[in-house]
């Protein structure tokens, strides 16, 4: 596939060539610089070919500034880096959101950021940030928001038409499950448009990256998602890892997967209580804080915190775990495969829950491509692409697992794999249980003050809601030049205003419900 | 003559005031009692045990959210159309007060028989949507007034299912009269000759009285709280005794028409009618803590397409039956 790939990027660009690049150290496979003009020929390229639309960035070198895109693909293994320089003075590019849909956020994301001018680009509104801030807080120097740019930023307006009104779902709604806005344009109890308003908790992780040393910023990335703080904590952890050179012991390998898969169950059964709230039914929502609880009780044993953990560090973990931690492993593992049970007889095989969620939200292969969609959400439409086995990190390369997918892509075949994720996840933590070798925790010699090579990594992970992308720029220093979260939650939101074209209000909510949004992650 | 004539209208007068006056406090004693038994409920069904700290088993919690919600500041939004926002919470009241004015909770205690008492209560029951739907309105709010015309749409829905499922009893019995009804039910229950009708009617009157899984006009996880979103304080309490105190009328009706009313051995009359009822009540609030909430098309295909032939095709059938 990758030598598919590079000759017919070379075909199509002639002067430039894509140059080959060691996986195991960037985490792709190849990378080309281009010229602004060409990026659309290359999108459409590469849309030919079956990729998503992985990433869109933008890193300033104060020379100039480099957009950045990731294509990869769902079923092949090639990641491919597509860079273009741009005059910082007056950044302009076309925009790719005619190839890919999801180059509509990342766009408008580098826009508000770094003042890229996209051409073509349909709405250039704000997508975090709000109109108190005058500058682009990603530049390296400080840069002032032109009079142009701001009434550009600030065009979006609800619409409301003769037969329709709007309705703010949130930033204050019980089921936006955390401060997501979505502005609906409504015929009835009929949605004909959908546009999110995010930016209610963004804290510009990104930014604060680039103040702090690479070891001072591990805490942020439980803060991210709240919910699946583990999964970002290996990703970073593994990222900085694979960027120094560091290799964590077998033994802190093993805990590590053991603590990100509990984490993932949490969240996952979190997800389970909250959607069937979202659909009206109370009480489950309590019987998965029953089993949750008895989760957090284990890792808060070995982690001493309950949500936003912050336990593994590079080369290794923070403590060693016991012979309680193992026991009340094992038996929560067995408790919780009686729960499934019950789980099953009273929610999957409930005929209202069935007709709530059969064909509601029907995420085709095609539109999960287009949107760079991510984890369940995307094994529920068919494509089983999990980041534990297609490239495979910390030690979950040694289990043996499946992935379960969906055939339709509902929202109720999402739930399936929602559901099975949980039992898979079981399955790793017992095998990780019995395998579990004997060893030092932490990596001899792991210096202080982190000064990695200098370069760029990008490195994936799965997290309960998808693929977690890192894209760390080092500048030799102690302190990353530039770091990206390529987060799923927003990839996955970014389908939310396709799916709901057309459907009623109540559906509306079972989509929201089933794409398991974390608002926190979203934001950053 | 015209003092037998005042007198008799003195007697029916002060009858009249006494049974009012009791129905607004076993109304007020009900809701109370309602609340109590839905927090138990929903926390035994919820692996937890439910309110226990005030009074024996938690029995004054309701007291105590009662005089929570009286002290409260009553706010009233800028933007709200006033009479109607104010007149709302009162209004959806009076069809709850005056239905039990026909009830026979035994076979002396009932406010006044009416020969069309079955009449009076659907009629004055239709008019708790029209409350709604004022209340809604007049909040100026777009969720209420989805919620409003979510309960317009409900109520008118399962109006027809409610009323078609009474009427073979009416047939069985030939009365209208609620106590004929029952006095009819001495031998068998009308719930074993008409148990297509009484599912009907028990779907239905959850439907009516907007319960889990029909309870769309106030959806919790889509329209905030539905019709009563802008409410707060004593007013909003207003709508949730009316609430609780139309479950206890659907019930006392079925009760009435199919589980034999104050019929049943040993135990006195009014007992057996609580317990059927509050048993009834149990079984919404128990539908109410196990179901998710359907969606508003599915609610209405369920009426149209569902129970209303169904209600036509038994209607026949007893038609059919009582004729041969």
């Amino acid at each position: 596939m990758v030598e598919e790939v590079k000759s017919g990027i070379s075909q199509l660009l002639r002067e430039r060539r894509p140059v080959e690049e060691p996986y195991g150290e960037k985490g792709y496979h190849l990378s080309v610089d281009m010229a602004p003009k060409d990026l659309i020929d290359v999108g459409r390229f590469f849309k030919e070919k079956g990729f998503y639309l992985a990433c869109a960035l933008c890193v300033d070198f104060r020379d100039y500034l480099e957009l950045v895109y990731f294509f990869a693909h769902h079923e092949g293994h090639c990641r491919v880096k597509v860079t273009s320089r741009l005059d910082p003075q007056a950044p302009y590019a076309p925009s790719l959101s005619s190839v890919f849909g999801s180059a509509l956020w990342y766009e408008r994301e580098i826009h508000e950021f770094f003042g890229v001018r996209f051409e073509g680009h349909p709405n250039m509104a704000y997508l975090f940030l709000h109109g108190g801030i005058d500058f682009y807080p990603l530049r390296k120097e400080k840069v002032m928001v032109s009079e142009e740019d701001r009434a550009l930023l600030n065009s979006f307006r609800p619409e409301e038409g003769e037969d329709t009104f709007f309705i703010n779902l949130g930033p204050q709604h019980p089921s936006t499950h955390g401060v997501l806005r979505v502005v609906l344009k409504m015929d009835g109890e009929y949605i004909e448009r959908a546009e999110p308003v995010m930016g209610y908790l963004h804290r510009m992780h990104e930014k604060m990256a680039e103040n702090r040393t690479y070891l001072q910023f591990l805490p942020n990335t439980g803060r991210m998602d709240y919910l699946g703080a583990m999964a970002f904590n290996l990703g970073y952890v593994t990222a900085v890892e694979r960027l120094c050179g560091i290799k964590a012991p077998p033994r802190a390998q093993y805990v590590r997967v053991i603590a990100t898969e509990l984490n993932r169950i949490s969240s996952h059964l979190l997800w389970l209580g909250a959607y069937l709230a979202d659909l009206g039914a109370m009480t489950p929502f309590l019987y998965v804080f029953d089993d949750r609880e008895q989760i957090l009780d284990i890792l808060e044993g070995i982690t001493g915190s309950r949500l936003t953990y912050c336990y593994f560090r590079f080369g290794g973990l923070f403590n060693d775990v016991d012979e309680d931690f193992i026991t009340g492993v094992r038996r929560f593992i067995a408790r919780m495969r009686g729960r499934f049970q019950i789980y099953d007889d009273l929610v999957t095989k409930n005929v209202i829950f069935i007709n709530r969620t059969r064909n509601v939200g029907v995420i085709t292969r095609e539109t999960a491509r287009q949107y760079g969609v991510s984890g369940p959400v995307l094994r529920g439409a068919g494509i089983a692409m999990d980041m534990r086995k297609k490239e495979p990190y910390a030690a979950y390369g040694e289990f043996d697992f499946s992935i379960p997918t969906g055939s339709y892509g509902d929202a109720h075949d999402i739930y399936l794999v929602r559901f099975k994720e949980m039992e898979e996840s079981l399955n790793i933590i017992e095998q990780a249980l019995n395998g579990l070798p004997e060893g030092p925790i932490m990596a001899e010699k792991v210096p202080k003050k982190l000064k990695p090579p200098k370069g760029d990594l990008y490195h994936v992970v799965e997290t309960p809601r998808g693929e977690l992308g890192i894209y760390i720029v080092s500048d030799e220093s102690d302190i990353p030049y530039r770091m990206k979260w390529r987060v799923p939650s927003f990839a996955n939101l970014m389908v939310f205003p396709e799916l709901v074209r057309g459907c009623l209000l109540a559906d509306a909510i079972a989509i929201l419900g089933s794409l398991d949004l974390v608002i926190p992650e979203i934001d950053r | 003559m015209i003092e037998d004539i005042v007198g008799k209208i003195g007697q029916e007068a002060l009858r009249l005031i006494i049974g009012l006056v009791g129905v607004v406090a076993f109304v007020v004693v009900n809701a109370l009692l309602l609340t109590w038994m839905e927090r138990k409920v929903a926390g035994h069904m919820q692996r937890r045990i439910g309110p226990k700290e005030v009074g024996p088993f938690g029995l004054l919690q309701p007291i105590a959210d009662a005089l929570k919600l009286l002290g409260k500041e009553i706010l009233t939004p800028k933007k709200v159309e006033k009479p109607l926002y104010y007149l709302a919470p009162t209004l959806i009241f009076i069809p709850a007060l005056t239905s039990f004015v026909v009830i026979p909770f035994d076979a002396y205690l009932q406010v006044q028989d009416i020969n069309v008492g079955i009449l009076v209560i659907l009629a004055l029951s239709s008019l708790t949507v029209l409350s709604i739907l004022v209340a809604g309105w007049g909040s100026e709010n777009k969720y209420s007034l989805i919620g409003a015309i979510r309960s317009v749409a409900q109520n008118v829905a399962y109006e027809i299912p409610l009323l078609l499922s009474l009427l073979p009893v009416v047939m069985l019995t030939n009365s209208l009269s609620l106590k004929d009804i029952v006095e009819a039910q001495g031998k068998i229950w009308f719930v074993v000759l008409q148990p297509v009708a009484f599912f009907i009617y028990f779907i239905a009157a959850v439907a009516e009285t907007n319960r889990t899984p029909f309870d769309l006009p106030e959806a919790e996880s889509e329209l905030v709280a539905g019709y009563h979103t802008e409410y707060s304080g004593m007013r909003f309490a207003l709508f949730f005794l009316a609430e609780y105190t139309n479950i206890f009328i659907v019930s006392a009706i079925a009760t009435t028409f199919f589980l034999g009313g104050y019929r049943g051995p040993l135990l006195p009359g009014i007992l057996w009618f609580f317990i059927k009822s509050y048993l009834l009540v149990f079984v919404i609030m128990w539908f109410r803590w196990t179901y998710p909430r359907v969606r508003f098309d599915q609610l209405l295909n369920f009426s149209w397409k569902m129970l209303i032939p169904l209600t036509f095709v038994n209607l026949i059938i007893t038609g059919g039956l009582l004729k041969l």
